[in-house]
Order: structure tokens, then C-alpha cells, then sequence
């Protein structure tokens, strides 16, 4: 076996990145000192993707860097994606891994109503067919969407990049965390005993997707400062109603720490006419908020180390309670 | 099998009601939509327990988004125990996919629509001319194309001469397209705004290495069949062979008999007419319609190859019994001398032939697929320059993308016969009624969807069309 190892050539760590987060692919090939390889990934003017490679991969272990964002172009992203894994696959590279920091599609997991689609499990099965050997994502909505694939996936935690947020960036000693919803509830009391903080929950009542409705705060927030924390935010209907909760059970300040900070439609009013005091979010998504009230954990270094230790043979489990410096 | 069920995507639901009108059923009841986040979202509305599921989608559009709604649309089937899923794409995006096109510089034709992502790409792009697969002409064509020095064209407000355009450019493309992450290549026209990239582009570090355009046609048979397709029925596709990709049985329908039967009650003394394939990757198709209608047929070849120049500049390039189209053969320097100082004689010459006689005839130009309708304009003008007394243009599938109606209506083509397996409303609005014919394909769809189910052979539909 071992001698087996030592025959094959040794390669070298090629990275691609499609057009949904160049400054992201930027961050991670800056880290990693590696130059992103050449690619050039368009659209024709009849609005099928074309990707072509600008050098040789051959036999090289060749990371795809490409999120799930955009609100016109998440399935454009997600075929170039597709189309690149394929075209690496085709110019025989050694193993291709996709580097989803936001997986799309992902909270669409279950099949919830009669004939909803598990889209989720979709993207998994697409992802493989063209060829995908391993996939590197970070704070699915479901970590069972693991399970959706054939192939290896690891499943990174923002957590550790956030903990050290909250530790430097934050009002510690008045903070108590909330979890908007009960789903999320575990997340913030793992957080919380590591913090060594209280927490509250707020149950809402959901009757339609991206819709609301009436919100019950469980626990003491008075006077407290509030730290809302998420795995994502998209529409914010969720983040502006329980920020207005809390403040009306009489919290000193509201700050929300999601993960993924997806902010479509009308985010950005909702948020500059909420009481939140602070936005922070991961930039596993491109975020186009005003730096005033935005503020971004750069969680590149996750990224490259898992990349660099998936690349070497070595153990990611590290990378679960610690962020790299 | 169960009974029937048809859904529609939501590229052509026209197509689908007229295929159900057909069938003398109503489709079912689907809900295709987005969610804020852009995420596609379908609901089956109604239950598809043991039934025979058809889903009509036609790869026109958004075509990723289309496409992606249409996997979903076949998982959601599959995963409510769908007894069978069949696609219907009357058009199957990706079956065909060009080179990218290059200007005369040789830098490909991208329209840059920000300043920071352009610089990065100039970096992320290098080197080379692709490779051309024979027969697989590409539709675009740089601003050399001969269609250019066409001077009746003045009254088209943009700049149509390729020397004037490098400064609009950039806002044509902007309109087609709203967002602005992905790069995009534009057609011809916009070849002025890369000139200046061209030297950068060139920086030939990986010898050795010739850029290639990935193929997508496996990628998208595979993944019709991972969202759980049993079956495809499709039109005209581009290559044949592109069958061999599926796994799953594959049903080419042909529109052959349907375009036999416009050109025999269509076109006047249609008995004169040479059909004409507008380039040698059609010729097949061209002539098997040619010969089933024992009409004469031409061929236009086009030409692009590097070699060695001689004689003056004004020189052409003819043989026996062909024409030059353009009194000046294309040539374009590839290398700046600097770059290659060996090599710098080398020339690429462009030149486009015709070979057959079309003097004072009605000229058909059969093609499988329009999109940015470069090839079939030119073609046209280099028949009308020929002597012909007529141009039609009989089409499939009409993708007219970017500015390929404006272009068309310049054209010499004086009528233009197409397929509505993508949405010819444009078309028809945008050229007018008496310069476009539509062929009705969904009795052609309808039946065969109609004998699949039943399980009875389709073979009389490719010869006899419906």
C-alpha cells in the first residue's frame, strides 16, 4: 500500500474559481500562497455557460471554488460549477474537490409537502455525476445533507471564526445569546456553554416560507446585549421581527451573527429601518451591506487550512473547534 | 403504465398547450417559481402516483435557469413515485456548443461589464487559438465577417462598422443582460472593446498547451438522467451522435418532413430552387432534404486557416468552380511580431466559397440551428452576390440571440422559416408576419408523446411527419 503511494508522482494543489466570490477565491489563494489557475468561465450570448481551462491539470488535485449566491444567477453559478468539474474530470486531473462555502439549494432538504422536491438532494446527485470526488461546504442547514452524497463531505463550522468575533468584537460581559428559532436552539447553547453565557429562544410560528408571523421570547433579556445568532439570512423578515422583539422585552442592544448572509430581496431596507445595532455575517457569500451597520468574519483561513490538510492526508477535525489564525 | 401526465416548464407554454390540445388533454397543474434568494422552487400540484409523466421543457431562455427547473421538476416526479418520467425538449440546450469566438487580434470576444472583474480575467485568460472541431462551425464570427462591409445598413442606430464601435459597445450587451458577475461573450460586434486586452491575453507562458472549450453534452445528458429522466424525445439534434451520450432511450424526432412540406406549399416553384447548406457541417442534413424534394444543392464553405500569404494583400483564394466571397481575404495577425519574431510571416486567411450555381435561382438555406445568425446572414449575402434571385432561410431551432434579429432583418434573406420549438414571438413581431413563417412541431411532439405512452413505434414520424 504504502510503497503503492510513493510510486504515484507527486501533485500539486490547483485552485479554480468560477464567478460567484472572486474576492473569496482571492483570500483563499493568498492564503494558501498558490496562484488561482487560469479559467475563463462565460456566458454566450445565448445564455449557456461556457468554461474553458487555461492550463494543464493533468493529474493535479484541483479545488473548485464556487458558492451558492445571487438571486438571478444561482443556477448559472451552480452549472459553471457543474461544467467545471466535468471539464477538469475530462482533462484527467487526479481527484476534483468542489469548495461550496454556501451549498445551494440546501433548505430545500425534505420533502415537506407532497411532491416537493429535495433539491438538495438533487444538487448532490448532480454534483457527482459530473464528477465531483469530495466536497469541502461549511454550515449546511441540515448537516444530514451530508448523507445526501455518495462521496466524502466535510461539513466545516463557521463557529470557531464566530466565537473569536464575539470574543474580541463584543460587550462580553452583558451579552446573552438568542436563537431566533427553535431549530437553531442547539447551535446557540453549544455556543453559549463555550462562552459561558446565558441564552434565549425565540419560538416563531411560521405559516409560509420567507413569512412570520408572531414571534414568544423565552427567557431574560433586560438590559442585556442581545447577540441573535443564525446559520443564515436571507429575506431578514426573521432577524427584524425578533431584533423588535428583544428590544421591546427591553434589551440594551441587539447584534445578529449569522453564518451565511444572503440578504435577497428587500434585505437591505428591511435592515437600515430595523433596531438592530450590528449585522455580521460570514463571507461565505458575496455581501453588499453598508459597512455602517455590516460587519464580516473573513473565514478564508477555514477554507485554505482544509484545503491545505485535505490536499496533505491530514485530519480536518482540528479545524472544527478552532479557526486558524 | 399509468395514465398520462403532462407538465410544462416555464420556457414555451404555448408549445405545451398546443401539444396538449393535440393530445385533447389538459396539462397538469405545476408551480414554477423563484424564491427571494434566486433559488428555484416547483410544486407538483397534482399527484403523479404509477403515472407515465411528461415534462415539456425547451432549452431556450435563461437556459440554466430553464434547465435547472426541469431537473428539479423530473426529481420531484421521481422522488412521488412517478412510474416514468419522460423530458420533452423540443430544443436541448448545450447540444451544441461553439468555440469561443475570436477577434482579429486574436483575444476572445468578451464584453467586460466592470472594470475590476475585467482585469481579472485578463489574467485568468491566456493564450491560443482553439481548436476547431471540422464541421462544427462556430456562429460567430469576428468583426472580419463580409456581412460588415454590407453599406446598406445605415439605418440600424448602432455602429454596425467594426472601426466605429469601440465605444458603445459595452451598453448593448448591458441591456441584455442585467446582472453583472458573470462575463459574457458577446457577439461579433463587440470585438472593439477587447482589442486593446489582446497583447495581455497573449502572454503565451504554458507552451505547449492549446486552450480548449469543455463540452458539456455528456455533463447534461448525465445529469437528465441522475434527476431521474427514463426516457428524452427531442428534435434535430445537432450532432446525431449526441444519442450515444444517454444512457436512457432517446427519441430524435426529426423536423424534416414538416420543413419538406413548407418548402413544397410554401415557396412558390419551389421545383427552381437549390437548397444550400451554410456551412460543411450541414451539408448531410441539406442534402437528404435536397434529394427527398430533388432540388439542386450548394454548399458554402468557409475557409480559416493559418498559412503562409502570397501575392498582395487584395489577392483570393479560388479554385475551380468556386467563388470568393470577399474580394479581400480576412487576414488577421495572430501574434504581435514581438511575441513570435519567427514566426511573424504567418497569417491567418479567411475565406468563404461557394460551390454550386445559384445564378437567377430561389435559394433555400437549410440549417438546424440559428443563434447568433452570423453564418446564415453571411450566407445569405454571399448568395444574393452570387446572382440569386431569392433567399429563404429554413430553420429549427431559432435561438436569435444577442442582436441576431436586428441582423437578420439587414440581411438579404427575404423570408425566414422556423420551428417553434423556442418561442417565436420576437421573431415574428420583430420582423414582421410576411417575412416569417412558423412550422408547428406540436403535432409532431403531440403524436410521439402519444405513441411512447402507448407503446407504439414512432419510425413513421421521421419519415412521414405528422
Amino acid at each position: 500500500m504504502s510503497s503503492e503511494v510513493e510510486e504515484m508522482s507527486a501533485n500539486s494543489i490547483k485552485l479554480l474559481a468560477g464567478n460567484s466570490h472572486p474576492e473569496l477565491a482571492e483570500a483563499i489563494s493568498r492564503r494558501l500562497g498558490i496562484q488561482l489557475s487560469k479559467v475563463g468561465v462565460y456566458q454566450y450570448s445565448n445564455k449557456e455557460t461556457s468554461v474553458t481551462i487555461g492550463e494543464s491539470i493533468r493529474d493535479e488535485d484541483v479545488y473548485i471554488i464556487q458558492t451558492g449566491t445571487g438571486q438571478q444567477e444561482i443556477n448559472d453559478f451552480l452549472m459553471e460549477l457543474l461544467i467545471m468539474i466535468h471539464a477538469c474530470k475530462v482533462a484527467s486531473v487526479r481527484r476534483v474537490t468542489a469548495v461550496i462555502p454556501n451549498f445551494p439549494y440546501a433548505r430545500q432538504d425534505k420533502k415537506d409537502k407532497s411532491r416537493a422536491p429535495i433539491t438538495a438532494k438533487l444538487v448532490a446527485n448532480l454534483l457527482q455525476t459530473a464528477g465531483c470526488d469530495h466536497v469541502i461546504t461549511m454550515d449546511l442547514h441540515a448537516s444530514q445533507i451530508q448523507g445526501f452524497f455518495r462521496i466524502p463531505v466535510d461539513n466545516l463550522y463557521a463557529e470557531p471564526s464566530i466565537l473569536n468575533y464575539i470574543k474580541t468584537k463584543t460587550d462580553l460581559k452583558n451579552a446573552i445569546l438568542v436563537s431566533p428559532d427553535a431549530g437553531g436552539a442547539k447551535r446557540v447553547a453549544a455556543l453559549a456553554d463555550k462562552l459561558d453565557l446565558y441564552f434565549a429562544l425565540i419560538h416563531k410560528e411560521r405559516q409560509k416560507a420567507n413569512e412570520v408571523s408572531r414571534m414568544v421570547l423565552v427567557g431574560d433579556v433586560k438590559g442585556k446585549s442581545c447577540l441573535l445568532i443564525d446559520d443564515m439570512a436571507d429575506t431578514c423578515g426573521t432577524l427584524v421581527k425578533a431584533t423588535s422583539t428583544l428590544m421591546d422585552h427591553g434589551a440594551k442592544e441587539v447584534i445578529a451573527i449569522v453564518s451565511h448572509g444572503i440578504f435577497s430581496g428587500d434585505a437591505r431596507e428591511k435592515l437600515k429601518n430595523s433596531r438592530l445595532s450590528r449585522i455580521v455575517s460570514t463571507n461565505t457569500v458575496p455581501v453588499d451591506l453598508d459597512s455602517d451597520i455590516y460587519d464580516q468574519i473573513d473565514i478564508s483561513p477555514t477554507l485554505a487550512e482544509a484545503i491545505r490538510r485535505l490536499h496533505n492526508g491530514e485530519s480536518v477535525s482540528y479545524l472544527f473547534a478552532n479557526a486558524p489564525v | 403504465m399509468g395514465e398520462i401526465v403532462i407538465f410544462g416548464g416555464d420556457s414555451h407554454p404555448e408549445l405545451v398547450k398546443m401539444i396538449c390540445d393535440n393530445l385533447a388533454i389538459h396539462s397538469s397543474k405545476v408551480q414554477m417559481g423563484k424564491f427571494s434568494n434566486g433559488e428555484t422552487s416547483v410544486s407538483v400540484r397534482e399527484s403523479v402516483r404509477e403515472k407515465d409523466v411528461y415534462v415539456i421543457q425547451s432549452g431556450c431562455g435563461h437556459v440554466n435557469d430553464t434547465f435547472m427547473e426541469l431537473l428539479i421538476l423530473i426529481s420531484a416526479c421521481k422522488t412521488a413515485s412517478a412510474s416514468r418520467v419522460t423530458a420533452v425538449m423540443p430544443y436541448f440546450c448545450y447540444s451544441r456548443q461553439p468555440d469561443i469566438p475570436y477577434t482579429n487580434k486574436g483575444a476572445p470576444l468578451i464584453s467586460r461589464t466592470s472594470e475590476e472583474r475585467s482585469d481579472e480575467f485578463n489574467k485568468s485568460l491566456s493564450t491560443g487559438l482553439t481548436t476547431r472541431k471540422p464541421g462544427a462551425e462556430s456562429p460567430f464570427e469576428g468583426p472580419e465577417s463580409s456581412i460588415r462591409s454590407d453599406g446598406g445598413r445605415s439605418e440600424d442606430s448602432k455602429p454596425s462598422s467594426s472601426s466605429s464601435n469601440s465605444t458603445s459597445n459595452s451598453d448593448g450587451i448591458k441591456k441584455s443582460v442585467s446582472f453583472s458577475r458573470i462575463p459574457v461573450i458577446a457577439d461579433g460586434k463587440d470585438a472593439g472593446s477587447t482589442k486593446a486586452d489582446a497583447g495581455e491575453l497573449f502572454n503565451a507562458q504554458n507552451a505547449g498547451y492549446k486552450l480548449w472549450v469543455a463540452q458539456a453534452g455528456t455533463l447534461i445528458a448525465n445529469l437528465l438522467t441522475t434527476a431521474g429522466a427514463d426516457h428524452v424525445i427531442t428534435m434535430d439534434l445537432h450532432d446525431p451522435q449526441f444519442q450515444g451520450f444517454f444512457d436512457i432511450s432517446v427519441d430524435n424526432l426529426y423536423c424534416k418532413p414538416l420543413a419538406q412540406k413548407h418548402i413544397q406549399f410554401g415557396i412558390p416553384n419551389y421545383k427552381e430552387a437549390v437548397i444550400v447548406s451554410p456551412d460543411a457541417g450541414g451539408a448531410k442534413r441539406a442534402t437528404s432534404i435536397a434529394d427527398a424534394l430533388k432540388l439542386s444543392f450548394a454548399l458554402i464553405h468557409k475557409e480559416r486557416r493559418s498559412q503562409l500569404l502570397k501575392g498582395p494583400p487584395g489577392a483570393t483564394l479560388s479554385s475551380g468552380g468556386t467563388f470568393s466571397t470577399n474580394p479581400k481575404p480576412l487576414v488577421s495577425h495572430l501574434h504581435s511580431a514581438d511575441m513570435h519574431p519567427s514566426n511573424s510571416a504567418s497569417k491567418y486567411v479567411q475565406t468563404t466559397m461557394l460551390v454550386g450555381d445559384v445564378r437567377n435561382k430561389v435559394c433555400i438555406i437549410v440549417d438546424d440551428l440559428v443563434d447568433t445568425s452570423y453564418t446564415i446572414t453571411r450566407a445569405a449575402k454571399l448568395l444574393k452576390d452570387q446572382g440569386a434571385s431569392k433567399v429563404y432561410a429554413l430553420i429549427t431551432h431559432g435561438i436569435f440571440s444577442g442582436d441576431a434579429l436586428s441582423r437578420i432583418r439587414q440581411s438579404a434573406i427575404d423570408k425566414l422559416i422556423v420551428s417553434n420549438t423556442v418561442p417565436q414571438h420576437e421573431t415574428v413581431a420583430y420582423l414582421g408576419k410576411d417575412k416569417v413563417d412558423v412550422m408547428d412541431v406540436s403535432r409532431i411532439f403531440a403524436e410521439a408523446i402519444r405513441r411512447v405512452h402507448n407503446g407504439e413505434s414512432i419510425s413513421m414520424l421521421f419519415e412521414h411527419g405528422w
